[in-house]
């Protein structure tokens, strides 16, 4: 895992982000997540291997400022630019303000597998390591606990 | 090329379609006047007009059109995007996943049905499941497969006669063909996905008749002035929309992509050849004739990608229209590339104050910068859609829709970890939002206008963007439909509507118009898909209440 990297992404929240203040509170990352190599062998693999290794929600603390600062961004320079709108608002998934339908490990699954229905989302268990994604998944529970609009 | 003799079942069909000439405009000669009855290529005609010489179907009896047949391919993933081909009174098109179909284009009956076999990689790809059509001739339909084939058909039976790998998905983050490829003469050409991914585009060639592959045509220029370092080898430029062929002159015109990544151009700094451009190529060798950059050093996702229209000026001498997605439209000599004219399509530009008509130079560009803020208007998507125009020699009006939707984007660094799976692309920024244009609601339009000039003549204004394909008719009429599932039947003359009706699902595919079993008809591929209504959902929220769908709908007079 790479401490480095995320230390790295949490050291550069933005201003005006919605947990700013409590972003040094976050820097202690204690889950473990060593067992789970990042995927090198692109996304045929790596939607795999992540699954069987992966830590369960509830081994990861998904209301660590932190760690929601950091999906934040990556979301809003990947899944936000791709399909999910800015802030996870637009796109043809429905508004991630106000969901109580994700839960946690449900989240994990669909980012890294993908579905397919009407519309597709490609699997991103290659594009991201697993404490990424748990970072993408503490950021759309933050965003589940605003107020939808 | 088209016209093959028809054995067995399907004769009668054939012989009906010979006694249609009565329902065609006055025998008008040359290019897209031929094969009146039939929907032969992509954009019917090698001129890309999307315009049927048939009137039988006029202003006076439009109101009356009735649902024939309905086809129904059943998955709705990405709805249907495909323009159908009609010949001898057979319709061929594709559904979701490469689900090939030949449909009896009088009663809407199966022919026959081809499903891919598909390398599981295909589902990974960004780009999944669509495709925008086949391509038939020489006996066969062609298809260009979302796992890196070009692949051929037997016409009468959809048996499989040959398949070529001609990408390597795991290399070229899934490089794949969505658009068909087309013929040139023995040649069967195309380009794949992947603009706005960290590759190196190229249109791939293949002989039509054995699959041996050709030639393969790299869209990047091999100079270090236009790539510094190794940007070269990740700077997209694919060509994922379907070329044109003139036979007269034995000429391939291809549009290319962005170049990649899309907003952040640090590292790419110079003009970024042959990205945003439109490409003549001599078919037999590969080899570039010309080629016209449209946007240097393009730092806003403005593809080149689009159809080459080609028209008479006053003079008579044919010019190619050519809409490129930051908002003008380039008008050009269509035996070198030079410029006549560029003019503005879009009513918001803020990327540059304008492009000068005589040099094609970008007159005081606005680039992205690594962490500000900016808006740019067109937004990504661009100006419009890839959902083709259509010309009608009949008024001289060339009618395509637009859209007014800009984006806030800052600019930043792909980060390489999240490069990895074939599906990641290279957008080159930190964050984006769709937003409405300054001073105004996000709007779409159709708009009739002198494709030379861009006077407008008339114009729609619908609150949503329409993301169909424009058809145009010798009966005077132009047909087209919106994200709403709202089929319309406008006045060519006039942009008064005529008829409409409600397919319950959006459109996104290219509406056609042949003749079959002596009426004339007009099909609608129905069924809201592709990612375009996913981004623009930033700037609509209700766009994610609109359903999926996919039905080919035929009308006809009673």
């Amino acid at each position: 895992m790479n401490i480095d990297r995320m230390r790295s992404a949490a050291a550069t929240v933005q201003r005006g982000s919605p947990v700013r203040g409590w972003l040094l509170l976050g820097l202690a990352f204690t889950f473990e997540c060593a067992a789970v190599a990042p995927p090198a062998g692109g996304a045929e693999a790596a939607a795999v291997s992540i699954q069987a290794g992966a830590p369960s929600a509830a081994a990861v603390d998904l209301d660590d400022p932190a760690r929601i600062e950091a999906g934040r961004k990556r979301f809003n320079k990947t899944c936000a630019g791709y399909c999910h709108g800015f802030e996870g608002k637009g796109g043809r998934a429905p508004d991630f303000r106000g969901r109580t339908d994700l839960p946690p490990q449900f989240a994990f699954d669909t980012i890294t597998r993908g579905r397919t229905g009407a519309d597709v989302m490609p699997p991103w268990g290659g594009a991201f390591s697993v404490e990424q994604i748990w970072e993408l998944v503490a950021y759309l529970q933050y965003l589940g606990r605003q107020p939808a609009e | 090329m088209n016209s093959l003799p028809f054995a067995g079942a399907l004769r009668p069909a054939a012989l009906a379609g010979a006694l249609l000439l009565a329902l065609t405009a006055a025998a008008e000669p040359g290019p897209g006047y031929e094969a009146p009855n039939d929907w032969p290529q992509y954009h019917r005609s090698y001129n890309a007009w999307r315009f049927s010489p048939l009137k039988e179907i006029d202003k006076s009896n439009v109101g009356q059109l009735k649902v024939a047949w309905i086809h129904q391919p059943g998955n709705i993933t990405h709805g249907i995007q495909a323009t159908p081909i009609v010949i001898d009174g057979v319709l061929y098109y594709v559904s979701a996943e490469n689900n090939v179909w030949a449909v009896d284009a009088a009663t809407g009956r199966t022919l026959w049905h081809y499903a891919a076999k598909l390398n599981p990689l295909s589902k990974q790809v960004f780009y999944a499941a669509a495709s925008r059509g086949v391509t038939v001739g020489r006996g066969k339909v062609f298809l260009g497969t979302l796992d890196g084939r070009f692949v051929a058909l037997d016409q009468k039976t959809g048996k499989e006669l040959w398949s070529t790998q001609l990408t390597d998905m795991k290399t070229q983050y899934g490089a794949l063909f969505s658009a068909p490829p087309q013929l040139a003469g023995d040649i069967l050409f195309g380009g794949t996905t992947g603009g706005d991914q960290p590759i190196s585009g190229k249109i791939y060639a293949v002989d039509a008749d054995t699959g041996k592959p050709a030639w393969t045509f790299d869209i990047l220029k091999d100079d270090p002035a236009s790539w510094p370092g190794d940007s070269r080898a990740k700077g997209g430029g694919s060509a994922w929309m379907p070329g044109t062929y003139d036979p007269r002159t034995g000429t391939i015109y291809i549009g290319t992509s962005n170049a990649a990544p899309d907003y952040f151009n640090a590292d790419r700094k110079g003009d970024n050849k042959h990205t945003a451009s439109l490409l003549a190529l001599d078919p037999k060798s590969g080899t570039l004739k010309w080629a016209r950059q449209e946007i240097p050093h393009d730092s806003w996702d403005f593809d080149s990608a689009y159809e080459a229209l080609m028209v008479r000026d006053k003079d008579g001498k044919e010019r190619i229209v050519h809409l490129n997605k930051g908002g003008f439209v380039f008008v050009m000599d269509k035996d070198d590339g030079q410029l006549e004219n560029v003019w503005q399509f879009a009513q918001h530009v803020n990327w540059v104050k304008g492009i000068d008509p005589k040099s094609g130079r970008l007159i005081d560009p606005v680039y992205p910068e690594e962490g500000k803020r900016k808006t740019f208007c067109p937004n990504l998507l661009g100006a419009r859609s890839w959902n083709h125009g259509a010309y009608n020699p009949g008024t001289g009006l060339w009618y395509s829709h637009g859209m007014e939707v800009c984006n806030e984007v800052v600019a930043g660094r792909d980060d390489p970890a999240n490069l990895t799976p074939i599906s990641a692309l290279s957008l080159g920024i930190d964050e984006i939002k769709l937003v409405p244009p300054p001073d105004d609601k996000p709007h779409g339009r159709l708009d009739a206008r002198d494709p030379l000039t861009g006077k407008r003549k008339w114009s729609i204004r619908y609150d949503m963007p329409p993301l169909s394909s424009v058809l145009t008719t010798a009966g005077g009429l132009v047909f087209t439909g919106d994200m709403e599932g709202r089929i319309y039947g406008y006045d060519a003359d006039t942009g008064k509507e005529l008829w409409r009706f409600n397919a319950g699902s959006g459109l996104r595919g290219g509406p056609v118009s042949y003749a079959a079993g002596g009426r004339q008809y007009i099909v609608v591929p129905t069924g809201l898909g592709s990612h375009a209504p996913g981004f623009l959902a930033g700037a609509y929220p209700q766009i994610k209440d609109l359903p999926g769908g996919a039905a080919l709908i035929a009308f006809t007079l009673q």
